[in-house]
């Protein structure tokens, strides 16, 4: 430390001696495209080796003061780079060429930023342009089939949900699989705070438009500087920063709508008599009973005064009756707005960007609506020759009124499990079936419906997302950089269901009203410093810092009955406090990072990063750990044997190992814990609430990368191939122990999984000149494995049937292998699977009675084999096209969520698939649907009977758009104008049986549990038109 | 001026990089507390046998689904079942899954309501003298209790074969503060845990008061006791112990029959004078899974939950006399039937009413032939005069038992009465495998000293 200190006295010293001033002169000039000779805007123009620097207008027009004998340096994102010495010339025009290789691009990696020729790591790149105006409220949704190896799954159709993100595999069982998100340097705040349905979703309050780039941190090698944090991928997020030169005002609007596209065949009236009245039948053959009896089975449901009778408000059988499909009850046709202005500018001393954003997006499922007002300004100040300064701010306001989780009879979607006989408005009343005064219990459940109409839940959360900054150059490639980040998030929560909704919420008899506030605070700051310089064709570049975060989640609650009616809405107006409670937790990251870049001859490259980080989520003992990663890379085409190859123009090998880890398992997992929640009755009580584990410590992930970068034909075919191997060991897991305990889990570093796979990815240009075709695909697979457990066995998910089993992927499904129906009694089969002593698997089928004795196996696994994305765009003259396909493949759903009520042989009185009207008969033998009985089990337990394929192929987005010619728009004194229509989720190619494949329900979501579908609400197709206008 | 400038940055750059703020890193929680420290006061010790009332509350403990379970799965054809809980549907079936949530809940649920009691009687030398004694008599009478619910239902019946032989569950004394190989524990024997639970109750009763607010007191004890000897056949013990209850005067048979439910909507959540113990239920606090399963919504008596599951059917009504107020008090709401004893939302849990003992003392008596405390007549009259039942001139077994069964319907206690009678839930015998809980698949996974039961 000492050391440091004293190379930093010294660079003091050095830094005395350089601040000369030479004598300044002004150079002006144009800078154009080489291609079609227009004005480039927004072009950088530097005084090479200072920090001096201009960007040219929106003419192409630059000025530039500079000292004499100078050079100047012309880069553009998409063009070469291009250097002209002065040589006292004061007008320097300069045409610079379209650059096909995107391989000057600049990469941000956290830190800093690296020319992407020279990335000796993995990242992936998505430009904020590539997402821009989707209409998916959070930015991840965004990223789908965009970066190779990034799985992404949404969920469901709620509006601003949690989204599975998972960076080349899931890397954890226990902890969070969740990549870091981290903002213009700060690691924000990220998670579910949400008190009613599914996980919210924190990254909802980013307006996406703001986002100049996103790149996602692969490998070991890229994530190394986020150390203990990197383990499951790091997303950075850049926001977009003003250039000098003329002020650009953009204006962009859309509005569209949006609707579910699937829906399930369910029974219609007709149908669902004669499937009851099999499975009725067969209960009172079994029983013995005269179907006529009154205490029949059959008598229960359609004699006098039974089911039907009941639940149809009397009409079943009479030319009244009802045929009502519920399932289309749930769903709508959803409007939305967006509306965006953007400023940007500045000059060459400060530079701004200034968004605001207005979106109003209503839900598929009736119900839900997020609405979004955001305001962004970025400012970057140059104080003088050596001191920038800078300041993002982020303001947003989200609104979401959300929806119950999937597995609550007040889910819409549950609406389709009810009887098609029951009117949906009760005749009596004219109200829908169930809203009092009439009778309560009609339907068969509760009717979503009065939900919606008698109940909200509304969450509004105000995020304030700040960053400042100082940058000072030191001395010649050194500089320091000093940021300060605050995430404040604010959320209030409001929930009202008044009386009518007694059925479903047993409380509200006279209403009942709750209120939650959540207050996050999240403060971090990053000190730097960073070198960078070059001595003939030595090429280094160095960081060396510390980070120290701190973050504090406050909650409270309050909860109140008995209201004077349902115009008192607040709690103050609650005869009761039925409930309130308050909460804190904290967490603090303390971070020391270095790394260092060397090349030589721009075609060897190395790079070494480190980090050392302590946490207070772990025990004194084990609280530090350090991740080191080492890359290299070399350039062939550098090399003479390829320099002037016609074919090959670019190729890269790299490789990289480092060490990233995972200390996402919440706060405290490592103390034995005594907990004062067990009051009882009014008297205060504690209880033992969790069992410690003093050594407790991060969960590791090694990895390897090898990868190639290469560019045929002047680069105008270019692409990525790497190879991956993740190594996790010291798991965090939640390990099983005995219930006799009185726990039923303790956290332990127990295990290891990897992860291994291929990413590929290819970018060509196919047509280039007045018609533009170009094609960028990316596909990786991942092979997910857990290693070793110790013999843990874990498994959650709907009716425990995801499972971590070793030497199977994380999450397989694990239960009984359906084997069909027996011809000749229309009993379910089940393959008992038992092994014998000499290894063989006994494949005899046992029935309901003996469903016990088949042992469960692996049927299943919901991780896809591989995933991948396919964008063409098309341009001509103004005209536009991109359409993105992006495919799943090879991984399974389970549908039992719905398949153990409705495709399940009349077993409740639920609404059943029309698939069940194969069940077996004496006259429908070969069937796979086993006999309709009512009240018993036929093949509806959990089994491999309902897992299916997910596999699908979506067009996840089209756009077609046009912009007007320049010479028109000019003359009513606008830059641009486009014209456009877009959209999203046009059309899915599955052989799912469900709603959506892309499912993963909210009730039963965990790392592990993973691809169950419970009636969960599917992705909307929207379809949108928009219009932009820069002045 | 610009070169101090840049001198003092750099300087304080240079200090805030290498200051070391490693003291931040320690954070405590803030809604929980270190279990070494958690115990070590009198007051500690006090608020930990609260928190295991709060235990015993719980949906899958004495909050119900003791109770529930033994109507459930004891009934042949005077109950239907019809909610979309597999779990449920299964106990009712008769065919459990060794993966059955009931199965699996109640039993890690109610290992942790143990493993509170184990830390109240831990640290009793923690406790004020003149508190230790109730102290320590609670803690054991929940853990008597709660080992004796156990045995019951994941075993062989008391009596079924060998005692001493035939599993039972494992019997766990001590605190867990780690887990070692001794947490995985192998099944103590049926006759180890009665030993253990008559133990348990045997000293409840000698430790604790007559009176205690709503906690267990030494009539709750003495019930208990009178439970367990009635399940063991040991008609002399239960008959004396009843017979302590009922002479101590300290409960009373209330009437009418229907205040004794309704304990939040018709009594202010108070207990009536009838109740030996119960778990007690707020707005605010408490669960009552009686209320989920048989209780329904009915839009006439506001106040009134459930999900309306479990539908008593006519064959039961048709089990009551003219004029037996019991026989009336059912609800007709949707399409069905549900007794009124679990309407509540918010109703106490009742554990044990004096009736029980009453009834106790009748058959035991009865069957020794002796009529300590009353005649087995002057019993069985006593609860039929408070329901407005006509009065029996003569009693036999089968009377008393039926009477049992009227009075106690639906408050628990019908399996364990068909098995220590040997008698039959439809066609299965009173033995049979399927008429016991498997041990939970999850804990036959984490614990490998752990055996199934038969026919699973």
């Amino acid at each position: 430390m000492r050391h440091i200190l004293r190379i930093s006295l010294w660079m003091l010293v050095c830094l005395s001696f350089v601040a000369v001033r030479a004598q300044d002169k002004v150079v002006t000039g144009k800078v154009t495209s080489s291609e079609d000779g227009a004005g480039l805007p927004g072009v950088s123009i530097t005084v090479k080796g200072t920090t001096r620097g201009a960007n040219s207008d929106v003419e192409g027009n630059y000025r530039i003061s500079i000292p004499d004998n100078a050079t100047l340096v012309f880069s553009f994102v998409g063009f070469s780079p291009l250097e002209e010495k002065v040589n006292g010339r004061s007008v320097i025009n300069v045409q610079l060429i379209q650059d096909t290789k995107t391989l000057s691009e600049i990469v941000v990696t956290g830190f800093g930023s690296q020319i992407k020729r020279e990335l000796t790591g993995n990242i992936a790149q998505v430009k904020g342009k590539d997402i821009e105006n989707m209409p998916t409220p959070t930015v991840d949704a965004a990223l789908q089939g965009k970066a190779a190896g990034v799985f992404i799954n949404s969920g469901s159709g709620k509006l601003g949900q949690a989204v599975t993100v998972r960076v080349r595999g899931n890397s954890s069982i226990s902890a969070s699989s969740q990549p870091l998100y981290v903002v213009d340097g700060t690691p924000i705040t990220t998670g579910d705070f949400g008190n009613y349905g599914g996980e919210t979703n924190a990254l909802a309050d980013i307006n996406p438009n703001d986002i100049e780039s996103i790149e996602v941190l692969k490998d070991a090698s890229a994530g190394a500087i986020y150390g203990a944090r990197a383990a499951n991928g790091v997303v950075l997020i850049t926001t977009k920063r003003g250039k000098s030169g003329k002020t650009n005002i953009s204006f962009n609007y859309q509005t569209g709508t949006a609707e579910a596209a699937r829906r399930l065949p369910f029974l219609n009236s007709e149908e669902f008599i004669s499937f009851y009245k099999q499975a009725a039948g067969y209960r009172d053959r079994l029983a013995n009973i005269d179907p006529n009896d009154p205490d029949s089975f059959t008598q229960y449901i359609f004699g006098a005064g039974g089911f039907l009778e009941y639940y149809s408000y009397g009409t079943y059988g009479t030319p009244q009756q009802a045929d009502v499909n519920w399932q289309e009850q749930a769903f709508q046709k959803a409007p939305m707005h967006q509306a965006d202005l953007q400023l940007s500018g500045g000059n060459d001393k400060t530079r701004f960007f200034i968004s605001g954003q207005y979106l109003d997006q209503t839900g598929t499922i009736i119900g839900n609506r997020l609405k979004r007002m955001s305001g962004r300004l970025n400012l970057d100040h140059q104080a003088n020759n050596w001191l920038s300064i800078g300041l993002t701010m982020n303001l947003a306001r989200t609104e979401n009124q959300r929806l119950p989780d999937d597995n609550a009879f007040s889910n819409p979607l549950q609406m389709s499990a009810l009887t098609p006989l029951t009117p949906f408005l009760d005749p009596t009343t004219g109200l829908p079936a169930g809203t009092p005064p009439g009778d309560i219990n009609i339907p068969l459940y509760y009717n979503p419906i009065i939900s919606i109409n008698y109940a909200k839940f509304v969450a509004t959360s105000i995020r304030n997302l700040t960053n400042g900054y100082l940058q000072a150059n030191i001395f010649k490639g050194l500089k320091f950089r000093s940021e300060i980040g605050v995430d404040l998030l604010n959320q209030q929560e409001e929930g009202y269901f008044q009386s009518q909704t007694v059925r479903n919420q047993t409380r509200a008899t006279n209403g009942i009203g709750s209120n939650y506030g959540t207050f996050v605070t999240n403060y971090n700051t990053n000190n730097f410093f960073a070198y960078d310089n070059s001595f003939g064709r030595h090429g280094i570049s160095a960081t060396l810092g510390m980070s120290y975060q701190q973050s504090q989640t406050k909650t409270n609650f309050i909860e109140g009955t008995q209201f004077p009616s349902d115009s008192y809405q607040r709690i103050a107006s609650a005869a009761t406090k039925s409930d309130g409670n308050s909460t804190e937790t904290n967490f603090r990251f303390l971070s020391y990072f270095a790394r260092a870049n060397y090349k030589f001859a721009d075609k060897y490259l190395l790079s070494a990063s480190a980090r050392i980080d302590g946490s207070s989520r772990f025990g004194a003992n084990s609280r530090y750990s350090f991740f080191p990663a080492v890359s290299l890379g070399w350039v062939l085409s550098e090399e003479n044997f390829l320099k002037n190859n016609t074919v090959i123009s670019f190729l890269k090998a790299r490789a990289s190992y480092g060490g990233t880890g995972n200390s996402e398992i919440g706060n405290f997992p490592q103390l034995g814990l005594f907990t004062g929640d067990a009051g009882y009755a009014g008297s205060a009580g504690q209880r033992p609430s969790q069992i410690g584990n003093p050594d407790l410590r991060w969960e590791t992930t090694y990895q390897t990368d090898f990868g190639i970068d290469f560019g045929f034909l002047n680069n105008r075919i270019n692409g990525e191939i790497d190879y991956y191997l993740k190594n996790t060991s010291g798991l965090l897991l939640n390990v099983n122990i005995p219930a006799t305990t009185g726990f039923l889990s303790q956290v332990r570093n127990v295990g290891k999984l990897e992860n291994k796979g291929f990413e590929f990815v290819v970018n060509t240009q196919n047509f280039v000149g007045k018609f533009k075709w170009n094609t960028s695909f990316n596909w990786a697979n991942n092979k997910n494995k857990v290693t070793d457990i110790q013999g843990q066995i874990i498994e959650g998910g709907i009716r425990n049937m995801n499972r971590v089993v070793e030497g199977q992927p994380i999450g397989v499904f694990y239960t009984v292998e359906y084997a069909g129906v027996n011809p000749d009694n229309g009993d379910a089969l089940f393959y008992k699977n038992t092994t014998g002593t000499d290894g063989s698997v006994d494949r005899t089928t046992v029935t309901n009675a003996g469903y016990n004795s088949a042992q469960r196996v692996v049927v299943g696994n919901p991780n896809p084999k591989f995933i991948g994305g396919i964008t063409n765009s098309f341009s001509y003259k103004g005209i536009d096209l991109s359409v993105f396909f992006n495919g799943v493949y090879g991984n399974q759903v389970n549908f039992y969520g719905v398949g153990q009520y409705s495709s399940a042989n009349g077993i409740y009185e639920d609404n059943q698939t029309k698939d069940q009207l194969n069940a077996w008969t004496p006259e429908n033998r070969n069937t796979d649907v086993p006999e309709a009985r009512y009240l018993r089990g036929n093949g509806n337990q959990a089994s491999s009977r309902y897992i299916f394929d997910g596999s699908y192929l979506r067009l996840r987005t089209a756009t077609l758009s046009y912009t007007l010619p320049t010479s028109l728009v000019n003359r009513v004194k606008l830059d641009k104008v486009k014209l456009y229509v877009s959209g999203m989720n046009l059309a899915t190619f599955t052989n799912y049986k469900g709603w959506d494949p892309e499912v993963s329900a909210d009730s039963f979501t965990s790392n592990f549990a993973i691809g169950n579908d419970f009636y969960t609400p599917p992705q909307p197709r929207t379809i949108l038109f928009g219009i932009n206008i820069g002045l | 001026m610009n070169r101090l400038f840049k001198y003092s940055f750099l300087t304080a750059a240079a200090l805030t990089l290498l200051s070391g703020c490693d003291q931040k890193l320690n954070v405590a929680p803030t809604q929980s507390i270190d279990d070494v420290a958690a115990l070590s006061t009198s007051k500690d010790v006090e608020v930990t046998l609260i928190g295991c009332y709060d235990g015993i509350q719980d949906d899958d403990v004495y909050g119900g689904a003791f109770q529930y379970v033994s109507d459930l799965y004891g009934d042949a054809g005077e109950i239907r079942f019809g909610g979309t809980f597999a779990n449920l549907l299964e106990i009712f079936d008769k065919q459990l899954t060794t993966a059955n949530s009931t199965a699996s809940v109640t039993w890690s649920d109610t290992y942790r309501a143990i493993n509170r009691c184990n830390n109240v009687l831990s640290a009793l030398d923690k406790v004020e003298e003149a508190k230790k004694a109730r102290i320590e008599g609670e803690a054991r009478f929940i853990r008597g209790s709660l080992y004796f619910e156990l045995v019951r239902l994941y075993a062989k019946t008391w009596g079924d074969g060998d005692n001493a032989a035939n599993a039972g569950v494992p019997l766990v004394l001590e605190p867990t503060r780690s887990v070692t190989d001794a947490d995985y524990r192998k099944r103590n024997s049926v006759a180890e845990v009665y030993a253990q639970v008559l133990d348990d109750l045997t000293k409840a009763e000698n430790l604790l008061p007559a009176s205690n607010t709503i906690y267990a007191t030494k009539n709750a004890a003495a019930g208990m006791l009178a439970r367990v000897y009635l399940q063991q056949g040991n008609y002399a013990s239960a008959r004396d112990a009843a017979n302590r209850v009922i002479t101590s005067g300290r409960q009373r048979l209330v009437t009418p029959f229907s205040s004794l439910f309704y304990t939040f909507l018709r009594n202010g959540g108070a207990n009536p004078a009838e109740y030996i113990f119960s778990t007690t239920v707020t707005a605010q606090d408490g669960s009552n899974s009686l209320n989920t399963y048989f209780g329904a919504t009915v839009s006439t008596i506001p106040g009134t939950a459930g999900r309306g599951d479990f539908r008593i059917l006519p064959a039961h009504r048709a089990l009551y006399g003219a004029g037996d107020t019991r026989g009336e008090f059912f609800q007709v709401a949707a399409n069905n039937t549900f007794t009124q004893k679990h309407l509540d939302r918010f109703g106490n849990v009742p554990i044990m009413r004096l009736a029980e003992m009453h009834l106790i003392r009748a058959e035991a008596n009865f069957r020794l032939g002796t009529t300590v405390g009353a005649a087995p007549l002057a019993d069985i009259n006593a609860i039929r005069a408070r329901a407005g039942a006509t009065a029996l001139t003569e009693v036999t077994i089968a009377d008393i038992l039926k009477e049992r069964k009227l009075e106690l319907a639906f408050e628990g206690h019908t399996l364990h009465d068909i098995k220590r009678l040997k008698g039959k839930v439809g066609a299965l015998d009173y033995n049979s495998p399927r008429l016991i809980f498997p041990i939970p698949q999850r804990e036959i996974d984490a614990n490998k000293q752990l055996t199934q039961n038969v026919g699973y």
